[in-house]
């Protein structure tokens, strides 16, 4: 027989069987204990509305049991409790309730400091729903989307009549049903209509009935989240209709939580479909017709049943049911379990000695979803509108069962000052447990209502807000994928080059083949290449192109003849400098522009902006995947391509900074002359699909030369040696040109660009901070702050140990001092003297080779 | 079921005035012309007629815009087609877009910007070159498609 293993009991079960009925035919009725009193708590709703019957399963604490189907093998536990549920010491805590009022944890543990630190590692302890499995397995969970005019949240009555008449209206429709159409009925006639209706909008062909989805959320749109079993379906609605029908209201009064007092369905539930009668004698509080039909459920399974109705109600009642008419639950008496029942009744109080005690008191709609919903086409149906009486709000007993906030703790709090729903709910934390206030939402807004006068605040509900019924963390990243790689059409070959490869911006890029240091030896003695195809490219063309460009960067352009190039600066309207790049002037009035490989979708959106706003009429293509970039660097660079090539390559023919169209190992190549390591180079600028026989061939023609790869970790030093910065590891988001040092890369003498006129208004302040070049006696680490007599005045934006110049060298910034600039410098335990850059061949021979 | 596979295909972009582009006869040769900008139109079509395609763009849209500018993008450009029946229920475990009975619409596909051309009994999906390997993956991982090996 198939069984489920509660802790550590085999326990039977039958098919149909939920873990909550499974363990029920076994005996337990403290099926939990209360988040901050540890009062025993049995199974209630039976809908999984409530938070009573919550256990872990297989390790995952939250499953509501009354729910959850029995599966043979299942590890069931009760995460509440110590040292278990049934003898739970800490239930000392009821007692104690003088000492634990609502808020206490605001108020008490203030002092010593220390005190909360350990007051809260206890009260986590001793409360909470269960442990967390953190040594699972990571589960990622797929996420679909699907697209309809009309989705309909519950199959029940009201919904498929929904379904079916916007179907027959023309409109596709899904309807979401969280488990199995009819699962909250009992076997009958209902149920069996129920089902015969949910067959034919089932087989109308424009409806699709989602069994086991349940809606989440809903959101702008609308889209409504649907966690089904193997996906988050994600659903786009012309129009959302919610029929999630409604719960029986939670009736408060002293004794209300104790195990064996019931919301009618439960019971009726427990003992029609599970056959499992619930005591031998029930008092029912019936004040809904559904009151009735569970007292004869109840009565048909075996219970003697005892109903307390109004005379209106109470004259339908089954022959054999004993009525007091009028009567109402004062009380539910017992200490582990129900045992007795104190009412009112027109005679006077009476003790009803009983088994449990099933309350139908009325109804509290499931509306959450469609609170969600109110400024969209989001509309409700049948029992989540239907009209609804003052919930049934005693002077005693539990509000909130998820929090155990009780009408005391609110009556303190409401004294305290806390007068409105929405702040009382923030105090105490009523209705912010697993059920969200699914039970107690409107007990919360009728206690506020019966003690203000005050318009906005009486009878007012708290927001609602996603997510409803639970979901799982994995749930909620359905679908979601935080790492999204840009890869060169060279990612293959780094990787089989042995390169770790680095993640930089968006990009996975080489950071080094292995020998960093032989990586720099080779592009200073040899030839290097790296792959450069990250860089934003762009092909800027139309009649107003130039205009575009000369408007948008500071760069001089009028004399920017084609073949050549320039080094460019992004600015926006602040003078600050946002990018760096390089301009190349083509034939045809065209440009091509480069940025940095973190800075190219910016670069793309600020072009297109300005052109939209100037109203130009010019092209710009975004060629940042089209192309690909290999820079080849070294003294031997000249020598490589000319195997490769039949082309020019002398500076004549590519001057620098300029560039040219070559064919190199039979790929067409834009090669750029520029200089950012500081040798002689060219980027081969290529289309992407021959980037790797182009690469190949560099690294197969250059082999007797000494050529080697090199990546991001060789190119920091080789970079630093020519005192270039690093764009954000360098500057800061303030930094106008002259802070660092690029006063020659703007023409002051245009009529107009962007963030002209702010450096003109800076132009007149003094330069109250720089990046400078630095040069150390020791080992310095980045980021360390710079002194001078002293005091703070500056840090280390990057270093490195530079073989070819024999010192440790790096950036960093410097404030004005006394109205200069110190040249000495503490970094840590290494002295800093400020130097002009670069520092590696200051002259510029080599890159111009 | 659903199947992955790379269609060799070219990808034609038309830059010029939204004027021109609405007034544009598509190229011929079976290429699909899909308007992604009010001044920008890609033509997607069979690798082997791409030349054809640009020379006959080149040349309606020079009539309607003397500063047009027609450039064969192919490289920049990864095409994932997927085919079979399930197809369109497989995208969606990619995209939240809704897909039209035929015809082109873009937005984002795997979380990244891409392009897609409708057809009864197939989707080609367009993203930038350097996603290539990403959508790949999440097609065959969360739209569970199979790849079909050339």
């Amino acid at each position: 027989m198939a069984t489920i293993d509660f802790e550590g009991t085999q326990v039977p079960f039958e098919d149909g069987d939920t873990i909550a009925s499974a363990l029920y035919r076994h005996g337990v009725r403290t099926f939990n204990r209360s988040l901050k009193y540890h009062r025993r708590r049995g199974l209630y709703c039976g809908t999984g509305d409530c938070p009573n019957c919550m256990v872990s399963v297989d390790g995952e604490p939250g499953a509501r049991s009354c729910v959850t189907e029995a599966r043979d093998g299942q590890v069931v536990e009760r995460g509440t409790g110590w040292p278990s549920p049934d003898r739970d010491l800490i239930g000392i805590t009821d007692k104690l309730h003088w000492a634990m009022p609502v808020g206490f944890y605001y108020k008490a543990f203030v002092k010593p400091r220390f005190a909360w630190e350990t007051a809260e590692r206890i009260i986590r302890r001793a409360t909470g729903i269960g442990r967390l499995p953190l040594d699972a397995t990571p589960a990622v969970k797929r996420a679909r989307s699907a697209h309809t005019d009309v989705l309909v949240i519950g199959a029940g009555p009201a919904g498929l009549e929904a379904a079916r008449a916007a179907a027959a209206a023309g409109a596709d429709v899904i309807v979401a049903e969280e488990r199995e159409v009819g699962w909250t009925f009992p076997p009958g006639r209902e149920l069996d209509a129920l089902r015969r209706l949910a067959d034919q909008v089932r087989a109308l062909p424009n409806v699709e009935l989602r069994e086991g989805h349940t809606a989440i959320g809903v959101y702008e749109g609308p889209t409504v989240p649907l966690v089904a079993e193997d996906a988050l379906v994600e659903v786009e609605a012309g129009r959302v209709i919610v029929a999630t029908g409604a719960v029986e209201a939670h009736g408060v009064f002293p004794g209300n939580d104790l195990p064996g007092v019931w919301l009618g369905r439960g019971a009726a539930l427990m003992a029609a479909r599970h056959g499992l009668g619930i005591g031998d004698r029930i008092v029912v509080a019936a004040e809904t017709e559904e009151g009735l039909m569970h007292a004869a459920t109840l009565r048909a399974a075996g219970s003697q049943v005892i109903l307390l109705a109004p005379t209106a109600l109470a004259e339908r009642a089954l022959a054999g049911v004993q009525v007091l008419r009028d009567a109402r639950v004062l009380e539910a008496t017992g200490s582990k379990h129900v045992t007795g029942v104190i009412v009112e009744t027109p005679e006077g109080r009476k003790r009803i000695v009983c088994h449990a005690l099933v309350l139908s008191l009325g109804w509290a709609p499931r509306d959450a979803l469609l609170r969600m919903g109110e400024d969209l086409p989001v509309e409700g149906v049948g029992d989540v509108v239907a009209p609804v009486g003052d919930p049934p709000l005693g002077d005693g007993g539990y509000v909130c069962l998820c929090e155990d906030v009780g009408v005391h703790e609110l009556e303190i709090a409401w004294a305290e000052g806390w007068t409105s729903s929405e702040i009382l709910k923030r105090y105490t934390t009523a209705t912010m447990g697993p059920c969200q206030g699914a039970l107690c939402g409107l007990h919360l807004a009728a206690f506020a209502a019966a003690r203000t006068d005050q318009v906005a605040v009486k009878g007012r509900r708290t927001t609602a807000r996603p997510p409803v019924r639970g979901p799982r963390l994995e749930d909620l990243a359905g679908g979601v994928h935080e790492v999204i790689e840009r890869r060169t059409s060279l990612h293959d070959r780094h990787v089989a080059l042995g390169a770790r490869m680095d993640r930089s911006g968006a990009w996975m890029r080489p950071g080094t083949y292995g020998d960093v240091a032989e990586e720099i030896r080779a592009v200073r003695e040899r030839v290097g290449t790296m792959d450069v195809g990250t860089l934003g490219k762009f092909l800027v063309a139309g009649r107003d192109a130039q205009t575009l460009l000369d408007r948008v960067f500071p760069t001089r352009l009028h004399d920017l003849a084609p073949g050549r190039a320039r080094y460019l600066i992004a600015l926006d309207e602040g003078g600050y400098v946002m990018d760096d790049g390089l301009i190349c002037a083509l034939r045809d009035g065209r440009y091509y522009v480069t940025s940095t490989s973190g800075g190219a979708d910016r670069m793309e959106a600020g072009l297109r902006n300005w052109a939209d706003r100037w109203d130009l009429h010019v092209h710009l293509v975004n060629q940042t995947a089209e192309l690909g970039a290999i820079n080849v660097a070294g003294p031997g660079a000249r020598e490589l391509l000319g195997r490769l090539s039949d082309d020019d390559l002398s500076r004549a023919a590519i001057p620098y900074p300029g560039h040219a169209e070559i064919m190199v190992a039979g790929v067409a190549c834009r090669a750029i002359a520029v200089g950012f390591v500081g040798e002689l180079s060219y980027e081969l600028h290529h289309p992407r699909s021959r980037g790797p026989e182009l690469w190949d061939a560099l690294l197969g023609a250059g082999a007797d030369l000494g050529v080697a790869p090199h990546g991001l970790d060789a190119l920091d030093v080789l970079r630093l040696e020519k005192g270039h910065f690093f764009l954000a590891q360098d500057t800061l988001p303030d930094d106008h040109p002259a802070k660092l040092g690029l006063g020659w890369a703007v023409d002051m003498d245009k009529p107009w660009f962007v963030g002209k006129a702010s450096l003109e208004r800076m132009a007149e302040i003094p330069l109250e901070r720089r990046l400078v070049g630095l040069r150390f006696d020791g080992e310095p680490q980045r980021g360390m702050p710079l002194e001078a007599a002293g005091q703070i005045v500056g840090r280390v934006t990057s270093c490195a140990r530079s073989e070819a110049l024999g010192a440790a060298i790096g950036l960093g910034w410097l404030r004005a001092r006394n109205g200069g600039w110190p040249t000495t410098l503490r970094a840590g335990a290494t002295t800093a003297t400020v130097v002009d850059r670069p520092f590696y061949d200051p002259e510029g021979v080599r890159l111009r080779g | 079921m659903a199947e992955l596979t790379r269609p060799g295909l070219s990808v034609v972009l038309c830059g010029a005035s939204p004027d021109a582009l609405d007034a544009l006869v598509p190229p011929g040769h079976g290429a699909r012309t899909c308007r992604t900008a009010p001044d920008e139109a890609l033509s997607v079509c069979p690798a082997e007629v791409a030349a054809d395609v640009a020379r006959e763009l080149e040349d309606r849209v020079a009539a309607l815009d003397d500063d047009a500018v027609v450039l064969d993008v192919s490289d920049g450009w990864t095409a994932w087609r997927l085919t079979g029946p399930d197809s369109r229920d497989a995208f969606a475990y990619a995209s939240r877009l809704a897909l039209p009975d035929e015809g082109f619409v873009q937005g984002s596909v795997a979380h990244v910007a891409a392009k897609v051309v409708v057809e009864a009994d197939a989707l080609t999906v367009l993203v930038p070159a350097y996603w290539h390997d990403h959508v790949r993956e999440r097609l065959i991982h969360d739209a569970r498609v199979t790849e079909a090996i050339p």
